[in-house]
């Protein structure tokens, strides 16, 4: 299989140059656009299997370029923000971007990121749906509806079940307040009480301290994301 | 961070440019004649011509149908606006069209007989009114008008032609125009146009010759116009170097009575004031028997204050028994030089003319008499209003039993036989206490008169008869008559002064309590609903409170009990507020101005500013002027409540702004310093690696590599602490507040710190219950940051680090306790405000002193508090709590 290709959209030369000396150390290849255009252009040429596409150009609206973009591609975009700017995040994702990293970064949060998006990029290829879902202890048997901690079964409210389904199948990738609400509740509901209050009971469930969560990971001001790999503590 | 988007200062000087021509006056510019006929209307049309001609947007508003065709030939080429339709009484009548004037809004507008009085119905109860406006609105007018229809002039007229004009423009109109054109034929010409036709049809040509058209009243019109413009004339050259000097070189009074003849008096005055460019005053002298005016009277007494007032005198309104007395007083602590009084014809009992007292009382003041022609009826009139007649079936009870008891009680005298003297004491006696006890002179003095019989028919000799036989009673009955009237009218004169008295004294004591109550009041509501329930509680009306009736918002009503004023919030009733807060005018009902509106409205006015308008609503009829003049003095205290608040927030907002100014000057000295610490660092240690790149061993290049790091980690933490003031500098306001649960936030800013310090042992505590309150998820996290940052680094040994989140009543605190070294004691006041450990050299003055401060603004805008303490056994604890305001917990 060939390396895959990483589209780096930046217009600081610094960031760009460390984005691509990393991935090339680490098994990609990379090409560079320093505008909304040239992205556009080079997305259209090169075809990359991934784009990482900072949303402050110097020629267009980050928002917009992704607009175009995901008129004729459903390639992976993760979305390269500053902290702060959550609305902006927000957008970027329910707009089509498929995650988001928060300047700065580390090289491994980065890795991460890119390593989920591909994952999923290809999962959805193959379109096969998953009995079971399984991180740490922790294991969703789909078929049967059964949730089980450490080989205990434990008990949710339809929507909690709802919830971490819909959770576990996006695994690793942050999903959004209103995305979710829309999901369970459909759309034109105000349920972001009920959302946190249902989390929360989740988490008392199925965390050991549900201040310091390892299964279903808070995103402040943008949504959750469930966990992909168990870190441990 | 700062706005990108600049004003362009083309776009800014554009907004000045127009502003200034918004606000520019029209000018007003009037065609003068001395009789109808001299052709005013055709001057006027034919300049209008030449201006349009050149180029200029003239617009004819109004011209008078029944002029000549020669003259409306004039108006080919001009656009003429047409007439609004009135229907009044079934009759159709055409009147000038304000509103579709001040939409057009031409560069100069044509505007026919300033004078003319519109339909029932309009906005305006006169045409100058219309023209006022119009000139506000920054259009140029060109109107007409005759001479006697100019208010100080109109009597004058009215004596030489014995035609009484009633429709009048006052004087300042004429006297603020900008341009005045005198419009002049010689009269044989004018009664030559008469004769022609030209001037009315002939039916009323020939009435209007013998009346009012003669030769020799055409000379006297005509003399006076040429006066009255040769006056302005001379003012115009003069104003200029005399405006400054005016105010203290003279003053003019006029005293107005409630007597038809003091019109000539304001009228004269007026005309005086104007020659000598001098201030005048009216001043009205409330008597003690101000109750006992007629209503012709009381009519009488407005219409000279109105009068006067149109004339541009200052209304003085004095109370006083001594009408004279209460003049001199004020005239001699207001500087006045001048008085002009009618003369008094009749001569009262025993008391000098009021004019001599005048002058007895200002020796040095200037005293201008002036004969009242109708003064003996008049006078007449008032000496009977002093009796006044009504009969009470109790008081004549009272007076009968009165003098019935002193009959009795003089027979038992005269049975006891104690002296003759004490029979006329005794009926004297009575009329004192019948006058006590009953109202008005009436009784008083019919006592005296029966006592008087009573005594000769009862003890005189001989008895039972009215004759007298001893010569010297009739001079007795005399001197008995006499002492029992003076002691009648003195008694009801006390009583009607103490009632005066209480009433002013209610009255004083009433606007006191306002202001004392007031004094005490912050904030603009506040203020507003004292006034509305006072002003509900004084005059018994609906009342309601516009601070800016031009914008949105609601007014804010306060009803009388039991009446729905729900009215008052329409929005026609919005607009004639509208109208009396830009005009700064009264308005509404009983007034002049959209005198259809069911409410009659006052703007509060402080130093040229329009603060609001109250309007009191007239469902159940209209304000008396007695009561507009008590309104009035309300609304004043309320202008000055309302300016002192205005003052005091834009105090409180200038220091506040001036408070943030110097915390961002701290905060910029502070991060400046700051910062140059670490990027030493980093350059020192990148250039130490490129330079000596072959010679450095590696475990060398790798800890100088691991410095780099560190030291940018630092400074991207402090320039998101930065960002975050950003977030919260234009105050509470731009906080996007959403429902958060608290341990989601604590989560995050734990796993923060961990990704940071892995090594650092952080217990977190959250209560089982899911706490969700509202605030801005991003600064919290950036708050229990920095504080378990602080933790860490002054920790020791690695003891543990307790972060915890509990539940109050009314707000949700959160913890961070360490077992540090605690804050030296020194630190403690200054903590939060950034200056904290900035003398203990370098180390310590990194992130601490900055993230704190920032910590509090966050909480600050929050309105939260923050908090530190030392443990009792050792390190320190710091916290802060969060409202729960908004959003209870589903839970």
């Amino acid at each position: 299989m060939n390396k895959p290709l990483i589209l780096i959209v930046e217009d600081e030369g610094t960031i760009s140059h460390f984005m691509a000396s990393m991935l090339a150390s680490n098994g990609y290849r990379s090409v560079k656009a320093e505008s909304g255009k040239e992205a556009l252009a080079m997305a259209a040429s090169y075809m990359p299997d991934l784009l990482l596409l900072d949303l402050g150009l110097p020629d267009m609206d980050g928002i917009e370029a992704l607009k175009a973009l995901r008129l004729w591609t459903d390639k992976p975009v993760i979305v390269v923000s500053a902290r702060g700017h959550e609305r902006e995040k927000v957008e970027a994702l329910d707009l089509g971007a498929d995650d988001y990293i928060t300047k700065p970064f580390g090289t491994s949060e980065l890795l991460a990121r890119i390593r989920t998006a591909l994952r999923h990029s290809q999962a959805t290829g193959a379109k096969e749906a998953p009995g079971a879902f399984a991180v740490g202890d922790l294991r969703i048997d789909l078929e049967k509806r059964v949730v089980s901690l450490s080989g205990r079964e434990v008990h949710f409210t339809p929507i909690e079940y709802r919830l971490l389904v819909l959770l576990s199948r996006h695994a690793g990738k942050v999903l959004t307040h209103d995305f979710i609400i829309r999901e369970i509740w459909g759309p034109y509901a105000n349920e972001s009480q009920a959302l946190r209050v249902n989390m929360a009971n989740i988490r008392r469930k199925i965390e050991a301290n549900p201040a310091e969560p390892r299964y279903i990971l808070t995103e402040i001001g943008v949504g959750y994301r469930m966990a992909e790999e168990y870190t441990g503590c | 961070m700062q706005d990108d988007r600049r004003p362009d200062p083309n776009e800014l000087l554009n907004e000045l440019k127009k502003s200034e021509t918004d606000s520019a006056r029209g000018k007003l510019k009037i065609f003068f004649g001395y009789a109808a006929g001299v052709g005013k209307t055709y001057a006027m049309l034919d300049e209008a011509q030449e201006l349009r001609k050149n180029g200029a947007d003239v617009l004819a508003g109004y011209i008078e149908p029944h002029v000549r065709p020669e003259t409306l030939h004039l108006l080919d080429g001009i656009p003429v606006l047409p007439p609004k339709i009135i229907t009044y009484k079934n009759i159709q009548l055409k009147e000038f069209d304000l509103d579709a004037a001040l939409r057009k809004k031409p560069a100069i507008i044509l505007v026919d007989e300033l004078a003319h009085t519109n339909a029932a119905g309009s906005r305006n109860k006169k045409r100058y009114q219309d023209v006022e406006e119009l000139l506000a609105a920054g259009i140029d007018v060109y109107t007409t008008i005759n001479v006697q229809h100019i208010e100080s002039l109109n009597n004058i007229v009215g004596d030489i032609t014995k035609i009484a004009v009633n429709e009048t423009v006052p004087d300042y109109i004429f006297d603020h125009a900008d341009k005045i054109k005198t419009i002049d034929v010689e009269p044989d010409e004018l009664l030559r146009r008469f004769g022609e036709g030209k001037v009315y049809r002939p039916d009323r040509a020939a009435a209007a010759m013998n009346n009012f058209f003669t030769k020799e009243n055409l000379r006297l019109l005509r003399e006076i116009a040429m006066r009255k413009a040769a006056d302005r004339i001379s003012h115009d050259n003069q104003s200029g170097r005399q405006a400054s000097e005016k105010s203290s070189m003279s003053q003019l009074l006029v005293c107005v009575s409630s007597s038809p003849t003091s019109a000539k008096l304001i009228r004269w005055a007026a005309r005086m004031a104007e020659a000598f460019y001098v201030p005048w005053a009216a001043v009205y002298v409330e008597d003690i028997d101000q109750d006992d005016l007629s209503e012709e009277q009381k009519k009488w007494k407005h219409s000279n204050i109105q009068l006067a007032e149109r004339l541009g005198a200052e209304i003085v309104t004095l109370s006083g028994l001594d009408v004279a007395a209460a003049i001199a007083e004020y005239a001699k602590l207001s500087g006045i030089t001048n008085i002009v009084v009618g003369k008094s014809r009749t001569k009262r009992w025993l008391k000098p003319y009021f004019e001599d007292r005048l002058i007895a009382l200002l020796p040095n003041i200037e005293i201008h008499i002036l004969p009242d022609s109708q003064a003996k009826n008049s006078r007449r009139e008032n000496g009977g209003r002093r009796v006044k007649l009504g009969f009470s079936t109790a008081d004549t009870f009272k007076s009968l039993a009165m003098l019935v008891l002193a009959t009795g009680f003089s027979f038992l005298l005269k049975y006891f036989n104690i002296g003759d003297q004490n029979y006329i004491m005794v009926y004297i006696l009575a009329v004192l206490v019948i006058s006590r006890i009953t109202t008005g002179h009436l009784y008083g003095i019919l006592s005296s008169v029966i006592s008087v019989l009573a005594f000769n028919y009862f003890f005189i000799d001989p008895y039972y008869s009215f004759s007298a036989y001893t010569p010297g009673y009739p001079v007795t009955f005399l001197i008995m008559f006499l002492a029992a009237i003076i002691t009648s009218t003195l008694t009801t004169r006390v009583k009607t002064q103490a009632k005066l008295a209480v009433r002013r004294e209610q009255r004083t004591e009433r606007l006191y309590e306002i202001n004392r109550k007031l004094l005490a009041t912050r904030g603009e509501q506040n203020i507003i609903d004292l006034i509305n329930e006072y002003v509900v509680k004084i005059f018994q009306r609906s009342v309601i409170f516009y601070t800016d009736p031009a914008g949105q918002s609601r007014g804010t009503l306060l009803a009388v009990e039991g009446e729905k004023a729900d009215f008052l919030f329409k929005d026609d009733e919005k607009a004639v507020a509208g109208w009396c807060f830009l005009n700064q005018k009264q308005a509404g009902a009983g007034t002049d101005t959209l005198m259809g509106a069911g409410a009659f409205y006052m703007p509060v006015v402080s130093q040229g500013k329009s603060l609001g308008v109250i309007g009191l609503s007239c469902e159940h009829g209209k304000l008396s002027t007695n009561s507009k003049f008590f309104l009035q003095l309300i609304v004043a205290q309320a202008a000055m409540a309302l300016e002192r608040q205005v003052l005091s927030d834009a105090q409180r907002k200038a220091m506040v702004a001036s408070e943030k100014e110097k915390m961002r000057g701290n905060l910029l000295r502070a991060i400046s310093h700051d910062l140059r610490t670490p990027l030493t660092g980093i350059l020192g240690a990148s250039s130490a690696i490129l330079e000596n790149a072959g010679a450095l061993p590696a475990e060398e290049k790798r800890k100088l590599l691991n410095n780099i790091k560190d030291d940018s980690g630092w400074l991207i933490r402090m320039v998101e602490n930065l960002l975050s003031v950003t977030r919260i500098s234009d105050g509470g306001a731009s906080l996007s507040k959403t429902s958060e649960a608290a341990e989601e936030i604590i989560s995050e800013a734990v796993s923060r710190i961990r990704q940071r310090f892995p090594d650092a042992n952080i217990q977190v505590r959250v209560p089982d219950e899911v706490i969700i309150l509202p605030m801005d998820g991003i600064l919290i996290e950036q708050v229990l940051i920095n504080l378990m940052e602080n933790a860490v680094k002054h920790n020791k040994n690695n003891a543990p680090i307790t972060v915890r989140a509990l539940k109050k009543s009314e707000s949700v605190r959160f913890e961070v306790e360490d077992y540090g070294s605690g804050i030296p004691a020194e630190d403690l006041p200054h903590l939060f405000d950034g200056l904290a450990g900035r003398k203990n050299g370098p180390d310590s003055s990194r992130g601490f002193g900055i993230g704190l401060s920032i910590c509090k603004s966050i909480i600050d805008a929050h309105s939260g508090e923050i908090s530190a303490e030392n443990n009792k056994n050792g390190g320190a604890t710091f916290g802060f709590s969060l409202p729960v305001t908004a959003a209870p917990s589903d839970k």
